[in-house]
């Protein structure tokens, strides 16, 4: 019985017990939600462009948040850092179309995925090189992120907002939102989704491989560098922040790996669902962290009526 | 271009070096000392100033020294990522030569134990491993020198209490921990102590993932309102977790680490805001003491050392915690030099010298590390010494020492320490008990 009233009543007396708390969950889960986004669409976008799954994202995201950082750390301005850091990313797209895809073009996808696992190891390596494996601060200050917070007094109780993570939302907002454009309305955003589509329809018309690849990575480095800057914020730069990749594998399988749209929505329904189950559910029935696995199960639910995810192709083989 | 090619083919034939440098650890002239390190990975940030501190007191004493009593030390690093499996590898690739193994991780010690009394070759865990590992009839070859983690988590509660326990009745004490053998390990303890002495024990665990985004586990801090948060972390966890308790304005003086939560990175991501958080210690860091000038002149100066001199970590806690867990392992070694008269003593003999160090406050002056390591003594039968440690606390910019020596109530921990001890051997028997040890 206690059970019963720990699953179906109890949760439910708290949320209304404490609404300011349950407000302060609900933003925590948006704010954990929308940096779960921002990590999926830097693999949606490769994938959606080239049926590649980018193991290397995760990565990305260290190397231009500690390019970034050692850049400043070398005596650069945060102004001139910032653009450098995109010149690099530009720089490492273009090397890894050049010396990794394009020589692996036509070969099983599993090879380009094991490829990116490459990238990956090679990234660690020269990524300790350069910047050594240290904690680094992130130069929240000297890019003008806000870094207080706002305090509002609601239901007797007080809900806080970190004005960084506010600065993340709105970031990550104009950032989805600028790249929904740029691949709906721009003629390189349809030669992007024409690839994805299928790529020798695409070659047939005209549209350079290569150079979309290019463009491709190159986003996915600006995302990594986005949120390089917003995890970073939060709590240092440092190799570790190479495991929250893992955090959008659920993502992907809620969202459906070439949606813009099921990474957004799929980031954004686990960051709350999870944030909500741990809070309510999991840290007084089941002793904590069931962040670990919630979001997993949630795909797992998904995947068993829909596979291709809520927004992914539904793909028909005839036989 | 040319100095990081430069870097990495020097990097590259050092890398070649030091596999090269086992089979020579065979002769009577060296003593092979791998360290089953991490630079890499997730944990980097922490493991990086520590390994630097113990490779640089090997240095130190190859170069003014000309080794240990005229045996050259070989230092060889095997790079574990903090992984236990990747830990296991390389136990495996080290331990034909290897005088000692340094497993550096709880669940790389709790994963070679059992081999210990197959291999016959000591675990040196300073700081880390099992607690029960305090037990030396029972874990004949594990050693876990100065402190255990539940003198650990004993010298907090002491602390937190004004020495009485039953001062904590009534209160709320959380455990926010990795979720990992290590975070794991104090809680038997502290289960038991709060049933004892009527507070109430909170485990908050944080997994791998959620390290850097720890919203949950202080919004339950928040929901709680523990009366002390004590902080079980380690590597990005630390630094995810004092940020989120400045955020929550979760206040510092009642929020305590244990020694692998008292790093300086970590702290000056926070800076001036950190002010007042406290770490248990058992090394605390002297820049001006003798052995510290010794390292610049011989090590750092002569650009033999791999440390970060911008970012003050000659400085720290970890560094210097580094050098005094090598200062620990050579002192077993020379011990047992000095007993057995051999020049490169094998892991039989150095199972004895660790069973008989004796780094008393002389022993430390004598080092040139007065005040840098709380004094303690082994035995065949207390292979951990249990010599206590001091708070250090952030003050803005460092950590400083911000207590008189503390000691753990061993009374509370001993029948705890003997019955797991018990329960292990039962659980892997045969395990052979050193039935000799008469203390």
């Amino acid at each position: 019985m206690d059970i019963l009233n720990g699953i179906l009543v109890k949760p439910f007396a708290d949320m209304a017990a404490a609404p300011d708390f349950l407000l302060q969950v609900l933003w925590e889960g948006l704010v954990g939600g929308v940096l779960y986004a921002l990590i999926a669409l830097g693999f949606v976008l490769i994938y959606k462009s080239s049926r590649i799954f980018n193991f290397a994202q995760g990565i990305m995201v260290v190397f231009a948040a500690l390019t970034l950082v050692g850049l400043y750390e070398k005596g650069l301005p945060a102004f001139i850092a910032l653009p450098l850091t995109l010149v690099v990313m530009l720089v490492l797209a273009m090397t890894i179309e050049r010396v990794v895809l394009r020589p692996l073009v036509n070969q099983p996808d599993i090879i380009l995925f094991m490829a990116t696992i490459g990238i990956t190891l090679f990234l660690i390596g020269f990524g300790e090189l350069i910047f050594g494996g240290e904690n680094k601060v992130m130069i929240t200050e000297q890019l003008m992120i806000p870094t207080g917070s706002f305090v509002f007094e609601l239901f007797g109780g007080f809900v806080s907002i970190e004005q960084k993570d506010l600065t993340a939302v709105v970031g990550a907002v104009l950032l989805v939102a600028g790249l929904l454009v740029f691949l709906n309305k721009s003629k390189i955003g349809r030669a992007i989704r024409a690839l994805g589509d299928d790529h020798q329809a695409a070659l047939s018309v005209g549209i350079s491989l290569s150079t979309i690849w290019v463009i491709v990575w190159f986003i996915a480095g600006v995302i990594a560098l986005a949120t390089g800057i917003v995890w970073g914020a939060r709590a240092g730069v440092s190799f570790a922040l190479e495991v929250i990749a893992f955090k959008a594998l659920p993502v992907l399988m809620l969202g459906g790996l070439e949606s813009v749209m099921g990474a957004i929505i799929g980031g954004l329904a686990i960051g709350i669902l999870e944030k909500v189950f741990e809070i309510y559910w999991g840290q007084p029935l089941l002793g904590g962290n069931t962040e670990a696995w919630f979001a997993y199960m949630l795909a797992l639910l998904v995947l068993l009526f829909r596979p291709q995810g809520l927004f992914g192709e539904k793909i028909i083989e005839r036989v | 271009m040319k100095t990081l090619l430069k870097t990495a083919i020097l990097s590259s034939a050092l890398a070649l070096g030091a596999g090269f440098a086992g089979p020579a650890a065979a002769q009577d002239d060296s003593i092979y000392i791998p360290n089953l390190s991490y630079r890499t990975g997730p944990f980097a940030a922490t493991g990086t100033p520590l390994m630097n501190g113990q490779r640089d007191y090997i240095t130190l004493l190859n170069e003014r020294d000309g080794g240990l009593n005229g045996v050259k030390l070989v230092y060889d690093e095997c790079e574990t990522g903090y992984n236990t499996e990747k830990g296991v590898e390389c136990y495996e690739k080290t331990k034909a030569n290897a005088v000692v193994t340094q497993p550096w991780s709880t669940g790389i010690t709790l994963q070679v134990l059992p081999k210990s009394n197959v291999d016959e070759i000591p675990i040196l865990a300073p700081g880390y491993g099992f607690s029960p590992m305090a037990d030396g009839k029972v874990f004949q070859w594990a050693y876990n020198p100065p402190s255990s983690y539940w003198d650990g988590a004993s010298m907090i509660l002491n602390n937190l209490s004004d020495g009485n326990l039953d001062n904590l009745k009534g209160k709320k004490i959380a455990l926010l921990h990795l979720d990992h053998p290590f975070g794991k390990e104090p809680i038997p303890l502290l289960e038991a102590l709060a049933a004892k002495h009527g507070f109430t024990f909170l485990p908050i665990p944080v997994g791998l993932t959620e390290m850097q985004n720890q919203s949950a586990q202080w919004l339950q801090i928040r929901r709680e309102r523990p009366d002390f948060v004590v902080m079980w972390g380690w590597g990005a966890m630390n630094a995810g977790a004092i940020t989120e308790a400045v955020k929550t304005k979760y206040p510092m003086d009642q929020f305590v680490g244990v020694w692998w939560s008292g790093h300086d990175g970590d702290l000056k991501l926070v800076g001036e805001a950190g002010k007042g958080y406290r770490s248990i210690s058992w090394s605390v860091p002297n820049s001006e003491s003798p052995l510290m000038q010794d390292i610049k002149k011989h090590v750092v100066d002569a650009g033999k050392s791999l440390i970060n001199q911008g970012e003050g970590e000659f400085d720290s806690v970890f560094y210097q915690r580094g050098l005094m867990i090598s200062a620990i392992l050579v002192e077993g070694i020379k011990e047992a030099q000095e007993q057995f008269d051999v020049r490169a003593p094998s892991p039989e003999q150095l199972r004895w010298g660790l069973e008989n160090i004796n780094l008393d406050e002389a022993r430390l002056k004598e080092l040139g590390a007065e005040g840098m390591l709380v004094p303690f003594k082994t035995s065949c039968a207390d292979h951990t010494g249990h010599g206590g440690g001091w708070m250090l606390q952030w003050d803005g910019a460092k950590f400083v020492k911000a207590s008189d020596l503390l000691m753990p109530d061993r009374t509370e921990i001993e029948p705890l320490e003997a019955a797991k001890a018990k329960e292990y051997a039962d659980a892997n028997a045969p395990w052979p008990i050193n039935e000799e040890c008469s203390m």
